[in-house]
């Protein structure tokens, strides 16, 4: 599978995350920021186990990447680290949403429950594996470009001090590498797993077939485009 | 069991991608969902989708006429015991709505709701008054309408997922060409049906046909559009491809018609379009008895009610040939239930067990992806 394409697609998706009417919002000061802060939340509060999880089905060649990338999410990185659910939740107790933390685990851990129980798509594990490899790929490329524009709406419009957006500019600086790596390992995996190319697209584009930032980002916006 | 309170909700969930088809284009699920209440407490939900092409109702219709003349006359009222489908579908009246063909997506939602609640009041499951004949269902693939190049990229995702039955919308200028470049993206082993939802004429739809025959069609659905059914009839002689008809099979009275003039090989038989489930059961029986195939269809953009409600159904129908719907969250941005309803690898689907229709709706989603919501009560 060629990454030039794969890049292509991110890109798209990115640009239609940044052009739609609800991210527009977001850097006008008009967004809704709790809902924001609490859909971002659910969405990465698993990120551990989801890598933890691509992990166990690395092939040789994107294994050390992607062992990186769970020892970072769990803050054991280097000395100073912190694990970046806590990084999360850092975030919803400096914009006053303490009290929702318990609601917004327990969404994010339903949404684990929900892909476990359902039945599953794809016949074998490498295609359910390509399929979450290219979701997380797809974040940490579309973070690394666009978080520090998330983290900049939050600082003007909600009042948030940096402290409290270190999740935002931790994915921003670090991810510029890590989405290069992930390209890279995508295509290793595909490899190592003997897709062809037809075969390895049709489940990328299947994944990304609608806008998996605007879907859990803004995941109330209706397909009119406007918040109700 | 009394029925004591009802809400209605006309829900409006975005679809992840546009789903389109030659009569309409829809972005949305714009499905009404009814919630029973009885006097215990105990809740049931029931769901209908108009159509003002098929049925003839507008979300506007169906919440008037469920509030104004379905309601007031089971309200307040002694249910038949759970046990008893036909006893359900008796105790609500037969109605009438001015300007529809029936209103039968107003009756389907609450004859559903009802259902669920009484066999959840007593904590039994659908099998109870709808034995399963198999241990699962096998649901089809849908490739919608847009470029054929679009056509192709659903078809490559239906065969990624395993799907054994595929239906291709048509109805379009490029017909031949989009139904020649499905199948060979889906390859020989799926079988392969069409839907022109009533848009050929009697001749296009016999040119088309006969050049896309050879690529082996299980079936096609609706190529005219509702009308006589001696025209079907016709048809049906001038080609090779089995008929199914669906927008000309919302009514038993339908059912009786296209049997007797011999205009269908099969009957998509759909639980909203034809008024709930004892009616769906009786068309499909109507048909079943003189040889003619059912298929159990769906609504576009349903959400896991009527996915479940059509999962029982197509599990206890004696003869089902093929079974749609159940897209679930490949579909609408959000379902309704705790449980997931989608089909699996394949197009497989396990059967639903708990009580009622062996969901659990989570009211609070219905709530926040309605753009109305109407309670009624006993005193009107
Ligand atoms: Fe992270
Ligand atoms: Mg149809």
């Amino acid at each position: 599978m060629e990454t030039k394409t794969v890049r292509a697609l991110f890109e798209r998706q990115v640009e239609a995350f940044t052009g739609s009417p609800e991210f527009a919002a977001l850097e006008a000061g008009c967004g809704d920021y709790d809902a924001f802060i609490e859909n971002v939340a659910r969405a990465h509060l698993k990120s551990p186990q989801l890598v933890a999880f691509l992990y166990a089905l690395a092939p040789p060649a994107a294994a050390r990447d992607l062992l990186g990338n769970l020892l970072e999410e769990l803050g054991l990185e280097a000395e100073s680290e912190r694990p970046h659910p806590a990084l999360l939740e850092d975030l919803l107790r400096a914009a006053g949403l303490g009290h929702r933390l318990v609601e917004v685990e327990a969404r994010a851990a339903d949404d684990v429950r929900r892909i476990v129980t359902e039945p599953l798509l794809y016949s074998a594990l490498r295609e359910v594996g390509l399929a979450a490899l290219t979701e997380i790929v797809a974040f940490e490329f579309m973070l690394s470009r666009v978080s520090g524009r998330m983290a900049r709406a939050l600082a003007t419009h909600r009042g948030l001090a940096a402290p409290a957006l270190e999740w935002f500019t931790h994915h921003s600086e670090v991810d510029v590498r890590h989405a290069e790596q992930g390209l890279a390992d995508l295509g290793a995996y595909a490899a190592y797993y003997e897709f062809t190319d037809d075969e390895a697209l049709t489940i990328v584009e299947m994944t990304l077939r609608e806008n998996v930032f605007t879907r859990r980002y803004f995941r109330d916006a209706t397909a009119a485009g406007t918040p109700r | 069991m009394r029925l004591v309170g009802a809400t209605l909700y006309a829900l409006r969930i975005p679809f992840v991608e546009a789903f389109s088809h030659s009569a309409t284009e829809r972005r949305w699920s714009d499905s009404v969902v009814v919630r029973v209440r009885d006097d215990a407490g105990t809740e049931g939900f029931g769901e209908g989708a108009p159509r003002p092409y098929v049925t003839g109702e507008t979300v506007e219709t169906m919440l008037e006429h469920l509030g104004r003349d379905l309601w007031p006359r089971v309200a307040g009222r002694d249910l038949p015991p759970a046990g008893h489908l036909p006893g359900l579908a008796t105790f609500l009246p037969e109605t009438y709505l001015a300007g529809a063909l029936a209103p039968n997506a107003a009756r389907a939602a609450l004859e559903l709701a009802m259902l669920d609640c009484a066999l959840r009041r007593v904590g039994r499951p659908m099998a109870s008054v709808l034995p399963p004949r198999r241990t699962r269902v096998t649901y089809s693939g849908v490739v919608t309408a847009g470029s054929v190049e679009r056509a192709v990229q659903h078809a490559r995702r239906m065969r990624a997922i395993g799907m054994r039955h595929v239906k291709v919308k048509v109805g379009f200028d490029d017909d031949v060409a989009r139904v020649t470049a499905v199948r060979e993206a889906l390859g020989p082993g799926v079988t392969l049906r069409l839907d022109a939802n009533g848009a050929w004429t009697f001749e296009r739809a016999v040119a088309v046909l006969d050049a896309v025959a050879p690529l082996g069609i299980a079936a096609v659905e609706q190529p005219l559009p509702r009308g006589p059914v001696d025209d079907l009839a016709r048809l049906r002689q001038a080609t090779p491809v089995p008929v199914m008809v669906d927008e000309s099979l919302v009514t038993e009275a339908d059912a009786d018609a296209l049997i007797e003039a011999k205009a269908a090989d099969f009957f998509n038989v759909r639980i909203s379009k034809c008024g709930g489930l004892a009616r769906s059961l009786a068309i499909a029986a109507r048909g079943s008895a003189v040889g003619v195939g059912v298929q159990v269809g769906s609504q576009v953009g349903e959400t896991a009610i009527l996915s479940a409600a059509g999962r029982h159904l197509a599990a206890a129908l004696p003869e089902v040939t093929f079974v749609e719907g159940s897209f679930g969250t490949l579909l609408l941005a959000e379902d309704v239930s705790v449980e997931s309803v989608r089909f699996g690898h394949r197009g497989e689907a396990p059967l639903l067990t708990g009580p009622g229709l062996g969901i659990r709706v989570v009211e609070e989603r219905l709530r926040r992806r309605a753009i109305t919501v109407r309670e009624l009560s006993t005193e009107g």
